[in-house]
This record gives C-alpha cells, structure tokens and sequence, in this order.
C-alpha cells in the first residue's frame, strides 16, 4: 500500500469536485444558502460598524484596526467551515451507530470522516474577509513586501489551525458524551470573541482567551504583527506554531476519541 | 487453507449502569457501577478460502460483534484473530484493503454522489488497476443489470438498490474475504434472489470467502456450504449446512385455528390430537397465540395424516403449513443437544 499525501490530496480533490458538483445541481438549494451566508456577513459588519464607527479608538485600536482584526478573524474561520464542516454531523452518526462505516476503508479515518463534506457557501465568507482585509491594509497603509505578505499565509495558517483545533477538539467530545452539538455549538460562539482587541477582556478572560480556548490566537495575536511591528509580543510571533501544536493536539485527541469509541463500541 | 483463524476469541462489553436524571447523570461521571456483557465468547473457528459460510443465531448472540472484530473495528477482549495473515485490530487499514464490508441499512456508498462516482473514488482508495476495474464493472452489468442505475445519486436510491451497489462496491476491488452482516434485512423476495445470485456468483468466479450473517434461512439454504451457529456468545453447531438441514428438514409446522377460542376447548382440542398420534411420538402441540401450532416430523408420520386427522376430526377454521423457523431449530439444538 502506498499511500503518501499525494495518494490523500488525488481522493481529497476527487471527493470535493464531485460534491462540488452534485451542490451545484441543486441550484436553489446552493443559492439560498450561500445567500444566508452572505446575509449573515453583511449583518454581522453592519452591527460592527454600527458600534465602532463612531468611537475613535478603544483602549489605543481604532477603527481600521478593528477592521483588520475583524477580517483576519472572518478568514481564520473560513477553512474550518469549508473542509471541516462534517464535524457538525458527527453526534447523529456516533448515535446512531453509523460512524462505524468509517472504519471500514484503508484510510485515516479523520481524512475520512472530514473529507466527506465540503462547504460551499463558505466561500463567500472567504471573499468578504478577502475585501475587508484589502480595505483595511490599504486604509492603514501597511507596507506590501515579499515579507509581510508571506507573514500574511504564514499567521493566517496558524490561526486557522486554532480555529480547526478547537473545533475539532469540541467535536472528538461525541466520543465521550452524547450531547456533543451543544459544545460545537458553544465553542462555535465563542469565536465571536475573536474578532475584538483582547485587550478590550478583563485580566480573566484574556487569560481564558490566551491559553484555555485560545481565540486570541485566531485574530488578536497574528495581527499585531501587522499593527505593532514595533512592540509585537511572543504570544504573537508563536502563534503560527501554536497553531500548528494545537491542531496536532486535537487531531490525535480526535483520533485517540474515534480509537476507543469503535473499540469499545461505547 | 485457512483464511481466517480464530481461536478463544473474547469479546467483553463494559457497560456504565446509567442512573435517572440530572441528579443520576452527574452521578454517572464519577459512578463505576459497570456490568458487564461477555458478547462473544471463547470461540473458535477455521475458514477456508472460498467458502461461503453461514454465521447464524438469534438476536444479540454476538455475530455482528464477531464480524466487527474480524474487521478491526472492535479489538478482542482476549484471544486470536488473523485475517489474511493479519491481526485485524493492529493493522486495521491493511486489513481494510484485502476485505469488503457490507453492514445491513448502512450505506458505506457517498450519500448525494452518482454510484459511478462512488465506484471511481473507491478505485483511487483501493489502487484498483484500470483493467480490473472495468473487467469488473462489466461482470457487475452481465451479472444484475445495474448500469442503468449508475448515475443516480444514492440518496434517491431505494434500499434494494442501495444494497446492491453496496455489495457490487465491496467485490470492486477483489478483496479475498467479504463480510455480509444481513444484506438482505428489509428486501423483497426478488432483490433477495438478486443478490443470492450476484453473491454466488462472484464467490464462484473469484474465490472470494464469504461471511454471511442474516436470519433469513433462505439466504443460508441459497449460499452456505457452512453454517456457524452462535448463541450466547458462544459456538453452538459448526458443520455442514446439510447436516443442519437434514435436522429441520423433516419437521413442518402445521398451524390449526378453531372458532371456539376458549382456554378449555384449545386444550381439549390438542388432547384429542396428541392422543390419535401418541404412539409414534410425531408430534408436539402448543398453543401459539391465536394458533395451534402441531409441529411434524415427517421421518416418523406423514404430514398429510395429521392434516386429514385434523380437518375430519376437529371443526377448523383455518390451516397453515410453514417450514420451521431457525430461530426454533437453534432454540432446539442448544437445548436439546443435537438430537432436536
Ligand atoms: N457497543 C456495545 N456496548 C455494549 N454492549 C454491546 C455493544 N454492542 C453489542 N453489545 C451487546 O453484545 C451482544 C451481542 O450483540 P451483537 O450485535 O453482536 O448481536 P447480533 O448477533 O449481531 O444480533 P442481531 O441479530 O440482533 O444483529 C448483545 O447483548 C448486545 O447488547
Ligand atoms: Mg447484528
């Protein structure tokens, strides 16, 4: 058996186009939702910009800043809700006994499991942040350098990563307990939290936010790279490996979860 | 040569004793009350290449938990298990590429795509060479005529025809054991002799092994050399299906019902039956619900002498002859030996 990440990445791509494909088929179905998601967007910018457009700065970030923030938020969630968007199935299939059939291939059963569903309408929360993070980089007139848009990916990975990790992290509790929508649901809401300055959270729940349920790493820390070159913190030049630490974490969590649950059936 | 061995296979499951409420569900995170259920247990048994074997027994015995084991899905409680050479739980996903699996309503096929698309992932997760893959599709449509369904998306699909692509996708990369646990659930009879045939078929052309669990005696007498009982956990008959046959073969099932329904009647009634035939020992009469169930043995009277004694003697209302029902023959081997 050979199997290497090209062998994944070939049935990966596969799976994706041909869901891809059969969405598209269904082409109210498609539209209506990538609508909601549009409106859901615009709704959650227009409640942002309603309350900071007139506050000049809070606690020394102003409005662009905030802006930066919000966006790099908005496409640090993007990849968890584009390629991991099976998570939010996984308490009726480990219910009802069918996370079973994921055993049965000669694949990791995480690539398994999350390859099987791709979200569409996700993309065009990816083009919102796109835009929003355009605007506000050109509005605070960062340099653009070979440099600062390596960083740019770099960070960007990292805080998705975090986002995966916690996601993925909520999702291996279906293997524990059987009411595990409710955390993905909870854990989902709190990366609301992310787009804000964390410096705006009291001592509490910045700690909470640093290394409990790290959002700050979702948004917060990578982007003072960009907006405190000068005074950038260790939190914020780690967050890439922290990203990637936390993801394995979750992964072998998850993996260690789906191990014992088909072990032992319970 | 044995393709798979199993020896003093275990299986223990450990149950949490759930408490009610809220008060009972807190309890829980710190209870260790367990039971424990020994689902399989110490059981043995050799499989040769090629065979097509029955793994037969009534509700909760224990086959899906066997089959699941022989998978690599559940790890044994203690005891051995090779499957083509391999421990199943230690190197599940080479296991995985030498085994199909079919496991009864659940589809393994990808929900909203075509099957064609299902089948074209499955060959780039199996490594299936381009020319099997297409000798197979073609033996697939010569066998079942199934091209036609091909690209329908599975979700649109009935559960006969889902099953039929399930099992078509689990013979597509030409594994050397296929495990059926109850393919034919909830089909009708013209699906059920499809895939009888379809199964037969492949096993006859690529030699594949067959495990086949299923309460339908009818996919048993269809398919199986062998038949494997287990009952409890544990292995109660392991022989040719004929011998099983030959034990309920001769046994009928006549059902008798009267119009007078009361309790002194009934028992009247099998008293006169029981005692026109009590010397030859043919017979065993009990009330079944709404029923008088006369079970035959054929070798010792002949069916038609208990009917005609029965409709010229007692004033029936409605007569039905059905073969025994498994379930009843393994109720009675393991009650009563092998002697029925
Ligand atoms: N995950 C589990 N946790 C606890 N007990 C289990 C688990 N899976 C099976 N059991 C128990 O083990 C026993 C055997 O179950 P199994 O599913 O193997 O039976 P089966 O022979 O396949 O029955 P059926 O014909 O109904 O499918 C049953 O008593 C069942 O309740
Ligand atoms: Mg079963």
């Amino acid at each position: 058996m050979n199997q290497g990440f090209k062998y994944y990445l070939k049935i990966y791509l596969a799976i994706i186009t041909q869901d891809i494909k059969s969405k598209m088929q269904y082409r109210m179905d498609f539209f209506i939702s990538t609508l909601g998601m549009i409106a859901t967007n615009l709704s959650g910018l227009i409640s942002f910009w309603i309350l900071f457009r007139s506050i000049p700065n809070i606690q020394g970030w102003d409005y662009h800043e905030m802006i930066f923030i919000y966006a790099f938020s908005l496409l640090a969630v993007t990849p968890v809700q584009l390629f991991f968007d099976n998570l939010w199935n996984i308490n009726d299939k480990v219910l009802r006994g069918d996370f079973i059939v994921y055993c049965f291939r000669p694949l990791n059963i995480f690539f398994y499991y999350m390859s099987e569903v791709f979200d569409v309408k996700g993309l065009s929360q990816l083009i919102f942040g796109c835009l929003l993070l355009i605007y506000s980089w050109a509005s605070l007139h960062i340099q653009i350098t070979v440099v600062s848009i390596l960083f740019l990916f770099v960070t960007l990975l990292g805080a998705s990563l975090v986002m995966i990790g916690i996601m993925v992290l909520a999702c291996s509790s279906a293997f524990w307990i059987t009411n595990s929508t409710s955390v993905l649901v909870f854990m989902f809401k709190f990366k609301d939290y992310s787009k804000y300055p964390i410096t705006i959270f009291n001592t509490v729940f910045r700690f909470i936010f640093s290394f409990l349920i790290p959002i700050g790493f979702i948004a917060f820390y990578p982007s003072e790279i960009f907006l405190r070159p000068k005074s950038t913190t260790i939190l914020a030049l780690a967050s890439p490996v922290i990203g990637i630490a936390f993801f394995i974490l979750a992964y072998f969590v998850w993996m260690y979860g789906a191990r014992k649950y088909s072990g032992t059936g319970s | 040569m044995s393709i798979i061995e199993i020896e003093n296979l275990e299986k223990t499951f450990k149950v949490l004793n759930r408490h009610e409420g809220l008060k009972g569900a807190v309890k829980d995170l710190f209870s260790h009350d367990y039971k424990y259920i020994k689902a399989v247990d110490k059981i043995s048994m050799k499989i040769n290449a090629g065979e097509i074997v029955g793994y037969l027994g009534p509700n909760g015995a224990g086959k899906s938990t066997t089959i699941k084991m022989m998978t690599g899905v559940l790890d044994p409680t203690s005891g051995h298990i090779k499957v083509n050479g391999n421990i199943p739980y230690k190197n599940r996903r080479i296991n995985a590429q030498n085994i199909g699996v079919v496991f009864g309503q659940r589809t393994q096929l990808w929900w909203s795509l075509p099957v064609i698309e299902s089948f074209k992932i499955l060959k780039m997760i199996y490594q299936i060479n381009d020319k099997t893959y297409k000798d197979n599709l073609e033996l697939f449509d010569s066998l079942v005529k199934v091209s036609s369904l091909y690209s329908k998306p599975v979700r649109q699909m009935s559960l006969g025809q889902r099953t039929l692509c399930d099992i078509l996708a689990a013979f597509l990369h030409d594994p050397k054991v296929i495990f059926l646990d109850e393919p034919t659930i909830g089909l009708d009879v013209s699906i059920k002799s499809k895939i009888r045939m379809l199964i037969k078929e492949l096993n006859a052309r690529k030699n594949t092994t067959v495990i086949l669990t299923t309460h339908d005696m009818g996919d048993v007498e269809a398919l199986c050399q062998r038949a494997v009982i287990i009952d409890k956990g544990k292995i109660i008959f392991d022989d040719q299906f004929e011998s099983l046959k030959s034990m309920f073969g001769s046994y009928r099932t006549l059902k008798v019902s009267v119009d007078d329904m009361s309790e002194k009647n009934i028992n009247d009634t099998i008293r006169i039956i029981e005692s026109a035939f009590n010397q030859t020992k043919a017979l065993t009469v009990n009330r079944s619900e709404d029923w008088i169930e006369i079970i035959v043995d054929q070798d010792k009277t002949a069916l038609t002498d208990v009917l005609s004694f029965v409709i010229n003697n007692i004033h029936v209302s409605d007569v039905k002859i059905e073969e025994v029902e498994a379930e009843s023959i393994i109720r009675k081997i393991y009650e009563g030996g092998r002697t029925v």
